[in-house]
C-alpha cells in the first residue's frame, strides 16, 4: 500500500506538469485550429529566463518569476506576430510547420547563448519535501499540483464568468461570427498566444527545480503533453488536465509494475488506443472533425 | 636600363621556377602534422574545447623538447560537429592531406565506430578515447586507445564494492543505450565472477523525468550497494536526488559520469560519499599532478578526462614517431605497441597488441563535493 501511495503521488505530480503544458496546446488549438509545436520550448525559455534573473543576476525569486512570466508574455506577442499572423489565411499545415521551425529556432538560440550544460534552479521552498507516514511528498511536486488545481478553477472563472473569456471562447468557436459581433479576432488570438506562452512558461519554471534546466526539457515534456491533449480530448480544457494526470499516473504505475525502460511506451500505447477506439478523447470532439 | 632578350628569357625562367623553389624550401622546413577531429560545434562543443586545449598543451611540450624527428609539430583541427556524419566528413578532410602522419579521433565510441572503416582504408594511426571494448577488438589495427575500456570499469566497480567495501548484494542500474547496456553487462559479469550476482539488474531509458519506480525497486530488492552506468548527467542528478529523498542511503559506485563536473553541480549533496571510477584523477600519479597543474595554469579550469586523453595521445604519438625514426604508418604502429611503462596524465601506458594502452581505473570518492583519489586498480590480463 505504501508503494501504491508513493507511486500515486509521483504520478499525479508528473501528470500535473504534462497537464500545464497540455493546457497551452489546447488554448491555441481552440483559437487557431493548429497545434503549436513550440509549446514545449516556451517552458524551456521561461526556465532559462529564471536562471538568468534569479541565478546569474541574483534578483529575488519572486521578482525573477514575474519578470520571466513577463518575458513569456512578450514572447507570446512576438510568436503570434512572427509565426502565426503572416500565415493566418493559409491552411493549418504551413502554420504547423512554422511552429516546428520556431521551436528549432528557440532551442538553438538558447543553446547558442547559454551553451549545452544543464543548469540548476532552486525551488520555491527551502524544504525539499515532507514525510507523511510512509509517503514522501516532494515540495515542488506539491506546488505543481496546487497550481494545476488553482488553474482549473481560474480557467473556469476566466472563460465562463468574464467578458474577455467569453470573447475568447466566441472567437475559438466561430471567428466570422465573432467578428460580425464586433470582437477583434486578431486581438483575441494575440491574447490567446500570450496566455498560452505564460502557461507554458509557468510549467517550465515549476518543473525546472525537479528536472533541471536544459535545452531538451521542453521537447521531452511537450511530447507527453501532446499525448495528454489527445487522450483528454483535443480542444477541451478539462480534458487536457485529466489527460495529463492520467498519463502521469499510467506511466508511473506501468514503470513500477511492468517495465521501467518501456515507461514512455505506456504513454504512447494509451495514446494509440485512444486514437483507435475513442479518437475524440475523454471529453473532446473528434480529431478528424477538428482537422 | 635596356632590357635585352637574354634578360627577358632569364626573367621568364626565374618566374616559372620561383614557385617550385619556394615550395621546395617550404618542404625542407616543413612541420610534422597531426590531424584532430574535435567537436568545435554541437552539444559537446564545450568538452571539445577542453580536448583541443589538452592536445595543444602536449604539442607545446613536444615542440619545446625538440619536436618530432627534429621538426616542429603542428595540429590541424577539423570540426566533427558532435555527430557521426560530422566526424566522417572531418576525418575525410584530414585524410586528404597526405602530409598528416597521425590523427586524434573521438572520445565518443559511436563516432569512432562511424569513422573506423575510413581509418582502416587510410591505414594511418588514429588515437581514440571511446571506451567501447569492441573498438580495439574488431580487426582495425590503426586504432589506439588512450582511456581504459569499459570492461575494466565494470571489473573495477565490482572489485572495489565486493573486496574493499565488503558488499555482496548489488543493485545494478544502467541506461538502456549502447554505453549503458555494455557497462551493465560488464559489471554483472564481473560480479558473477566474484560470486555476488546482482539482486537487481535494472535498465532505464535516457531522459527519464522520474525515477521513483526505480528507487522503489532498489529499496524492495534489499540491495546493500548500488553500481550504475548513467549516460546523461541530468538523469543522474534526478535519480540521485530521488534516491536520497526516498531514504535509500546504501553505498554507490558509479561509472565516470558520477564524478563529472556537471553531475556534481546538478545533484549537489545527493552525491556526497558516493564512489566513482575515473580514468583521470589528478592525485593518482606524479604525471597526473603535473598535467593538472599545467592545465589549470593555462586554461584556468579544472582538468578532466576530456583534456587528459588528447594530451596523452599527442605525447605518446610524438614519442612513438621519434622512437620509430620515421613517419611510415607501420613503423609508428610498431613503436606505439612497444610502449611500456610510459607515465601519462591518464595513467601508466602499457600497450597491448589490440591497441589498448590502459588496463585499470582509479577509484575516487565524492567528499562533500570534492573528488578525492582513493586507489588505482590495475589488471594484467
Amino acid at each position: 500500500m505504501d508503494l501504491v501511495l508513493q507511486l500515486l503521488f509521483t504520478g499525479i505530480g508528473i501528470g500535473a506538469v504534462y497537464a500545464l503544458v497540455a493546457l497551452g496546446f489546447v488554448l491555441i488549438f481552440r483559437a487557431t485550429n493548429v497545434v503549436n509545436f513550440a509549446q514545449g520550448e516556451f517552458s524551456m525559455v521561461a526556465a532559462y529566463l529564471m536562471v538568468v534573473f534569479s541565478v546569474d543576476l541574483g534578483w529575488p525569486y519572486w521578482l525573477s518569476f514575474l519578470l520571466a512570466l513577463g518575458g513569456m508574455a512578450l514572447l507570446g506577442v512576438i510568436f503570434n506576430l512572427g509565426v502565426y499572423y503572416p500565415l493566418r489565411h493559409r491552411t493549418f499545415l504551413p502554420v504547423i510547420i512554422a511552429t516546428i521551425g520556431a521551436s528549432i529556432l528557440l532551442a538553438n538560440s538558447v543553446l547558442a547563448i547559454y551553451g549545452p550544460q544543464p543548469q540548476v534552479l532552486q525551488g520555491w521552498f527551502d524544504t525539499p519535501g515532507i514525510q507523511l507516514g510512509p509517503v514522501y511528498l516532494d515540495s515542488q511536486y506539491l506546488l505543481i499540483i496546487a497550481v494545476t488545481i488553482a488553474l482549473v478553477f481560474f480557467n473556469y472563472w476566466f472563460f465562463e464568468k468574464t467578458l474577455l473569456g467569453k470573447k475568447l471562447q466566441a472567437t475559438s468557436q466561430d471567428k466570422e461570427m465573432a467578428s460580425l459581433l464586433g470582437i477583434s479576432v486578431s486581438t483575441m488570438i494575440m491574447i490567446t498566444f500570450i496566455y498560452s506562452a505564460v502557461l507554458g512558461g509557468l510549467a517550465g519554471i515549476l518543473v525546472a527545480p525537479v528536472l533541471f534546466v536544459s535545452i531538451q526539457m521542453g521537447s521531452t515534456i511537450a511530447l507527453k503533453a501532446f499525448a495528454a491533449t489527445i487522450i483528454g480530448g483535443f480542444g477541451d480544457v478539462a480534458g487536457a488536465i485529466i489527460g495529463g494526470l492520467a498519463l502521469g499516473v499510467i506511466e508511473t504505475f506501468g514503470a513500477a509494475y511492468i517495465s521501467v525502460p518501456y515507461k514512455d511506451g505506456f504513454a504512447f500505447l494509451v495514446l494509440v488506443a485512444f486514437l483507435i477506439f475513442r479518437p475524440q478523447g475523454i471529453f473532446g470532439e473528434r480529431v478528424a472533425e477538428k482537422a | 636600363m635596356k632590357l635585352t632578350r637574354r634578360d627577358f628569357a632569364a626573367g621568364i625562367v626565374a618566374g616559372l621556377a620561383a614557385p617550385h623553389v619556394i615550395t621546395g624550401a617550404r618542404a625542407q622546413g616543413a612541420t610534422i602534422k597531426i590531424g584532430m577531429c574535435a567537436p568545435v560545434t554541437g552539444p559537446a562543443a564545450e568538452s571539445g574545447r577542453y580536448a583541443i586545449q589538452g592536445a595543444k598543451l602536449a604539442l607545446e611540450a613536444v615542440n619545446k623538447a625538440g619536436g618530432i624527428l627534429g621538426k616542429q609539430a603542428e595540429l590541424i583541427v577539423e570540426d566533427d560537429q558532435t555527430t557521426n556524419p560530422g566526424i566522417v566528413l572531418a576525418f575525410s578532410k584530414l585524410a586528404a592531406q597526405s602530409d598528416i602522419v597521425g590523427f586524434l579521433g573521438s572520445i565518443r565510441s559511436t563516432q569512432v565506430h562511424a569513422m573506423a572503416p575510413d581509418v582502416l582504408k587510410l591505414g594511418k594511426p588514429v588515437m581514440i578515447g571511446g571506451t567501447d571494448p569492441n573498438l580495439t577488438h574488431m580487426g582495425n589495427q590503426w586504432l589506439f586507445r588512450f582511456r581504459p575500456n569499459d570492461s575494466y570499469s565494470g571489473r573495477v566497480i565490482a572489485e572495489y564494492g565486493v573486496n574493499t567495501l565488503g558488499k555482496k548484494k548489488w543493485a545494478v542500474l544502467h541506461s538502456t543505450d549502447a554505453f549503458g547496456t555494455a557497462g551493465g553487462k560488464a559489471l554483472t559479469a564481473a560480479l558473477e565472477k566474484l560470486g555476488s550476482p546482482p539482486v537487481l539488474d535494472q535498465g532505464y531509458a535516457n531522459q527519464s523525468q522520474d525515477f521513483t519506480p526505480v528507487v522503489l525497486a532498489i529499496k524492495q530488492s534489499g540491495a546493500d550497494i548500488l553500481g550504475s552506468y548513467f549516460t546523461f548527467e541530468n538523469d543522474l542528478g534526478i535519480f540521485a536526488r530521488q534516491l536520497r529523498q526516498l531514504g535509500v542511503n546504501i553505498p554507490w559506485v558509479g561509472s565516470p559520469s558520477i564524478v563529472n563536473i556537471t553531475a556534481l553541480k546538478l545533484a549537489g549533496p545527493a552525491l556526497y560519499n558516493t564512489y566513482g571510477v575515473a580514468d583521470y584523477a589528478e592525485d593518482s600519479s606524479e604525471a597526473s599532478k603535473a598535467f593538472g597543474k599545467l592545465y589549470r595554469d593555462a586554461v584556468k579550469v579544472a582538468p578532466d578526462n576530456q583534456s587528459s586523453w588528447p594530451y596523452d595521445a599527442v605525447t605518446v604519438l610524438a614519442a612513438a614517431i621519434n622512437k620509430a625514426g620515421s613517419t611510415e604508418p607501420a613503423k609508428i604502429r610498431e613503436a606505439i605497441l612497444s610502449i611500456k611503462k610510459f607515465p601519462g596524465a591518464e595513467g601508466e601506458y602499457n600497450f597491448d597488441q589490440n591497441g589498448d594502452g590502459l588496463h585499470g581505473y582509479n577509484i575516487v570518492k565524492n567528499d562533500k563535493g570534492n573528488i578525492v583519489f582513493d586507489k588505482h586498480i590495475e589488471f594484467n590480463d
